[in-house]
């Protein structure tokens, strides 16, 4: 689909669509509580913020929920704390250097108090995320909608056999980390998503490639993606069927890509969320998500032999 | 099937008896210029005063009892001729007439054509000839058939650069476009910018609106029947012009004088031809073009047969290189036999074959690619009779049979030299419907139309049949039980009874009234939930998750005519109620997704609207102004929280206003202007921070629950004729002229959408993220342009 976009750009070569920022006055509404709450087992600690929603055009950090009761139970009924560190920074801290929070294949509970006594919870199964096996770097003398002499970089990792394994692959260029919109880069097995299920094979080409930045210069000219010396840090997060459509969601709702693409927006609407209010409280509202993942990683600094030569 | 129908029709007529020997004049109405059938001509019985009009083929027939007749035929912008004929056995009589002011002859004044509007029972009816449509200034110059048609009330789009168009409510997929009776599924080149039909090819151009008569039937909101030409059968003619976009031909002439013709017509944009002298992005296999071929030839092989033969084929490439790219087009094969059985059953055969496919490849090497095409084929047999049984009543009855076949995706990924075949299983179905109808004239002042289509549809195997969990609306339901099937094997169907009925009365010679209720139903459905719809939009056939939709319509009307038919007036009310439309979860997946029907959501629909319309039809300055006053609206569980919300192509106010002023022989004018309300979007309220990113947020989740800035425009046109004699006084062979365009005049910056997104660029972590709103205008400023055309 994107790719279509590429077609609308040279459509725009001959009638320019204008795309210019403009002032909405929207109505704002009562702040509801968030949950961010994307943990893994690596052993580091893993947060759980809380927050409040805020009023769309409202810049700042958005508001912190203090003094809540945070704990994460395995099915087990082994039971993780994490208590407040900062404010609205709800931690776990591992006790020594390996030991890591969570198991392959096992469902994890999330359970939330607020002070004011409202309750939430949510469930999640740990998926599994496979090794990444490589990184290489590609040399392109001339390609069409890449600056001349570009290296694209190319992750290598092969899905597990088996139908519905998802992914969240994250990326870092030069120890930054690629967090634009357009730069999530999720994985259903080897391929984009359940109704087309890759399964068993090596990320498709356009996941392997998307860990690339397109960043552009002042003129909006794009920049290359890689230079000799710049160093590609990849981890691969595991996601479950649930978390994988909820960033899917995401996409949709913050990846615009404005002019001619707008033609081809799906509408806004709200995403979805895991985290379920208790029958105590049952008609407060909450965003936000729980996952628990498993975490691979791979890197490479982009030398004369991190370059592959095609075949 | 038409045994039954035949035995029937028998029925009737035995039922209606004869009192007195009748005996039957028929023939056809041609444009004596081209030998082209005239659709709808007027053939009115003056001692009579009545008569009736002419079929599609432009054949009539009337019933007569013995003596003598004056026989006025007339066709708007044609002179009108009177025949007084003895009756006294039944007789041919095939007319030609003559355009206005070619012709030598006085001209009759003809007030019984003029009229028509007035006269006939049809009623939410669009017409536009070839002619007026070209007059309209056109974007990028480019005569357009389905921009056309959005002046006229009820007849809307999202926006420019949005293909299709919605009519009274409806969505794009609701319309059905009929080129020479053969279905096009995607109407648009480029997107939406221009539409697939060679002007240079096309007659006449009919819009449904409501009172849609019973031979018509698969879509709920409208029938657009676009009739080509059939071939000039007198002279060659060639027709061609450079605009912006295309470079166009047509060819026709006679086969055989007066007995077969042909006529070819082709564009093809040429832009990418210009390009390739100042850039080498085109090389090693690019593309970007789009084109046209559209084909028709005939054969009058007696008094009682003819058949045609037409052909459209249309395509739109663009490729990054020779491995890369896209590409989607239609195709069409109609072939048609008329006969005649007896004086008064016509009959015509329609077989056609109607095929829409896209491509997609991706990929510049063998390890590492993706392959994705997709088709829809549909397969059609359509025996029709139009029965002239007297005068007040022509029966018209038949039955249609459709083949579909769709393939969503016959697609395959290669990771790395693994291939994955990611194909979506094929569907098949057939919808088979019978109808009669009769138009049937009460006195001079009341008239029907009536009849009923009785409509089936059968899902076909093979292909995995999946049942679907039940779970909260808005969210994707999960497969729960798969079953394979055999091929044809019959896996679900339904049947609809679809009344139609529609009346005229007349309170005096210039004023109507006139209403009309139809139910339709639909048993394929078009996938899209972006704003406008694209190419890659898939086709879906109702299945054992998907019922089919069903359209009812009310409409009453006011029509009156003044100043000797000088101005056509009217009013229209119409009330929409449909069933079982689709709608879909948010982050629906609809390309390439075998689980298509989980993601799909259902619900009911609404339309209401007031349309008025004042059209000028004589003098220097001639056109309409058009106002309608609508609303169209969804509800379904999942949405909005299951409340009514406004569609995205709902207008409250859409004005246009169409006029074409003739300056002189040598130049005239043209302007047409647009008002529309700001079209329903989604405006969030609140924002919330989820790993780094800023997710907005609506409160309540509201859909469609703001509009954008309203929407007008200016485009006006000169049209400078050459001349028509050369400087020795001869007339010259080739008649030609320019057209210069400005479209959008006063360079408004309209917005086609207004969205929200955070800040461009990376946001540096741990920081605040700006958010801000964009609004994207299609085309934000005066676009002119020029075209060339000539005919010889």
């Amino acid at each position: 689909m994107r790719n279509l976009f590429i077609y609308l750009l040279f459509f725009a070569a001959i009638v320019s669509a204008c795309d210019d920022r403009i002032d909405v006055a929207l109505d704002g509404s009562d702040p509801i509580l968030v949950v961010d709450a994307w943990i893994t087992r690596q052993a580091q600690p893993q947060v759980i913020k809380l927050s409040l929603s805020q009023a769309y055009f409202d810049n700042t950090n958005p508001p912190t929920v203090t003094g809540a009761t945070v704990t994460v139970t395995d099915e087990d009924g082994v039971v993780f704390n994490f208590p407040e560190q900062d404010a609205g920074n709800y931690v776990w801290t591992p006790q020594n250097a390996t030991d890591s929070f969570g198991t392959v294949g096992k469902n994890y509970f999330l359970s939330v108090a607020l002070a004011d006594g409202n309750q939430f919870s949510s469930a999640a199964r740990l998926g599994r995320s496979p090794a990444v096996d490589s990184v290489t770097f590609r040399f392109e003398e001339e390609e069409e909608f890449f600056p001349e002499e570009s290296y694209l970089a190319e992750l290598w990792a092969r899905d597990f056999e088996g139908v519905g394994d998802t992914y969240w692959i994250k990326a870092w260029k030069n120890n930054v980390y690629l967090n634009r919109p357009e730069e999530i880069n999720i994985a259903f097995d080897a391929g984009f998503s359940e109704g087309a299920a890759v399964d068993g094979d090596i990320f498709i080409r356009p996941i392997r490639e998307a860990v690339n930045p397109f960043d552009e210069d002042e003129d909006d000219e794009v920049l290359r993606p890689f230079e000799m010396g710049d160093s590609l840090y990849i981890e691969i997060h595991s996601l479950n069927r649930e978390s994988f459509f909820y960033i899917q969601q995401i996409q949709v709702q913050i990846d615009r890509p404005g002019g001619f693409g707008e033609l081809f927006s799906a509408p806004l609407a709200n995403v979805g969320t895991n985290i379920i209010p208790s029958e105590s409280n049952p008609d407060v509202e909450v965003a936000g998500f729980f996952n628990v993942a498993s975490v691979t990683a791979g890197g490479r600094t982009l030398t004369e032999d991190a370059v592959r030569q095609e075949e | 099937m038409i045994k039954k129908i035949c035995s029937l029709a028998i029925i009737f007529t035995a039922y209606f008896g004869y009192s007195q020997e009748k005996y039957t004049v028929n023939g056809y109405i041609k444009d004596d210029a081209n030998g082209e059938a005239l659709i709808g001509a007027t053939v009115y019985v003056k001692e009579l005063s009545g008569g009736t009009v002419t079929n599609v083929y432009g054949f009539y027939a009337l019933t007569l009892t013995p003596g003598t007749y004056s026989i006025e035929y007339s066709y708007i912008g044609f002179s009108t001729q009177v025949k007084t004929i003895e009756v006294s056995a039944n007789q041919r009589i095939d007319i030609e007439l003559g355009e206005e002011g070619v012709e030598l002859e006085a001209v009759i004044v003809a007030a019984e054509a003029e009229d028509e509007n007035v006269t006939n029972v049809e009623m939410s009816t669009a017409k536009l000839d070839i002619k007026t449509i070209t007059k309209i200034p056109a974007f990028m110059g480019e005569v357009d058939v389905i921009k056309s048609i959005q002046l006229l009330p009820g007849v809307s789009s999202v926006g420019e650069g949005a293909s299709g168009f919605n009519v009274r409510g409806g969505s794009v997929g609701q319309n059905l476009i009929l080129l020479d009776e053969a279905p096009v599924y995607n109407s648009s080149h480029l997107l939406g910018f221009f539409s697939v039909f060679n002007p240079d090819a096309v007659k006449d151009v009919k819009l449904y609106k409501g009172g849609i008569p019973a031979q018509y039937g698969g879509r709920i909101s409208s029938i657009l029947d676009i009739r080509m030409k059939e071939g000039n059968i007198k002279d060659f003619e060639f027709n061609g012009g450079i605009g912006t976009v295309f470079s166009r031909f047509a060819v026709e002439g006679p086969i055989a004088k007066d007995k077969a013709s042909f006529i070819v017509a082709g564009r093809r944009s040429y832009a990418d031809v210009l390009a390739r002298t100042f850039t080498d992005a085109l090389e090693d296999g690019a593309a970007l073009n789009f084109y046209d071929l559209t084909a028709k030839a005939n054969y009058n092989i007696n008094d009682k047969n003819r058949i045609y033969l037409s052909g459209y084929f249309g395509r739109d490439v663009f490729k990054f290189d020779e491995n890369q790219g896209f590409s989607w087009g239609n195709s069409t094969a109609t072939f048609r036999w008329n006969h005649l059985y007896n004086e008064r059953l016509f009959s015509n055969l329609t077989v056609f074959f109607s095929d829409y496919d896209y491509e997609l490849k991706f990929g510049d090497n063998d390890r590492d690619k993706f392959t994705w095409d997709s088709r829809i084929v549909t397969y059609n047999v359509k025996p029709e009779f139009n029965y002239f049984l007297n005068n007040s009543n022509e029966l018209i009855f038949g039955g249609e049979a459709l083949l579909y076949r769709f393939t969503p995706a016959s697609a395959e990924v290669v990771s790395d030299g693994e291939v994955t075949d990611v194909s979506v299983d094929e569907r098949k179905g057939v919808e088979a419907s019978i109808y009669l109808g009769n138009r049937q004239t009460i006195s001079s002042r009341l008239s029907m139309e009536y009849g009923l289509r009785v409509s089936h549809w059968n899902y076909l195997g093979d292909g995995n049949v999946y049942t679907f969990n039940d779970t909260t609306a808005g969210f994707r339901r999960e497969v729960i039980d798969v079953r394979g099937t055999d091929n044809w094997e019959s896996i679900q169907t339904y049947a609809n009874l679809e009344p139609r009925f529609s009346f005229k009365y007349q309170t005096d010679p210039t004023t109507s009234i006139k209403g009309s209720y139809n139910r339709m139903a639909q048993y394929i459905h078009l996938i899209s939930n972006t704003t406008a719809s694209n190419p890659l939009d898939v086709w879906t056939p109702s299945s054992n998750n998907i019922k089919p939709q069903i359209g009812e319509q009310w409409a009453l009307g006011l029509f009156k005519n003044f100043s000797g038919n000088m101005f056509e007036t009217s009013v229209e009310v119409y009330y929409k109620r449909n069933q079982n439309q689709i709608d879909y979860i948010d982050g629906a997946d609809l390309l390439l997704n075998e689980f298509l029907e989980g993601d799909l959501l259902v619900g009911d629909g609404r339309a209401y609207g007031a349309e008025f319309y004042v059209k000028k039809n004589k003098g220097k300055l001639t056109g309409w102004v058009s106002y309608t006053l609508s609303r169209s609206e969804l509800q379904v569980d999942g949405i909005n929280n299951g409340e009514w919300y406004p569609t995205r192509f709902d207008q409250t106010h859409n004005l246009t206003f169409a006029g074409f002023y003739d300056l002189s022989e040598r130049w005239s004018l043209s302007a047409n202007f647009t008002w529309i309300s700001g079209t329903p979007t989604t405006f969030p309220t609140d924002r919330f921070i989820q790993q780094g990113y800023v997710i907005p947020r609506i409160d309540d989740n509201a859909r469609n629950n703001v509009r954008i800035p309203d929407y007008h425009r200016l485009d006006i046109s000169a049209t400078r004729y050459g001349k028509k004699f050369k400087k020795n006084g001869k007339p010259r062979k080739v008649e030609d002229f320019m057209v210069f365009t400005i479209y959008n005049l006063y360079s408004r910056k309209n917005p086609f959408s207004i969205y929200f997104a955070q800040e461009d660029g990376r946001p540096p972590e741990g920081q605040n993220i700006t958010t801000e709103a964009r609004q994207v205008s299609i085309i934000g400023s005066f676009f002119p342009s020029i075209s060339y055309n000539l005919k010889f």
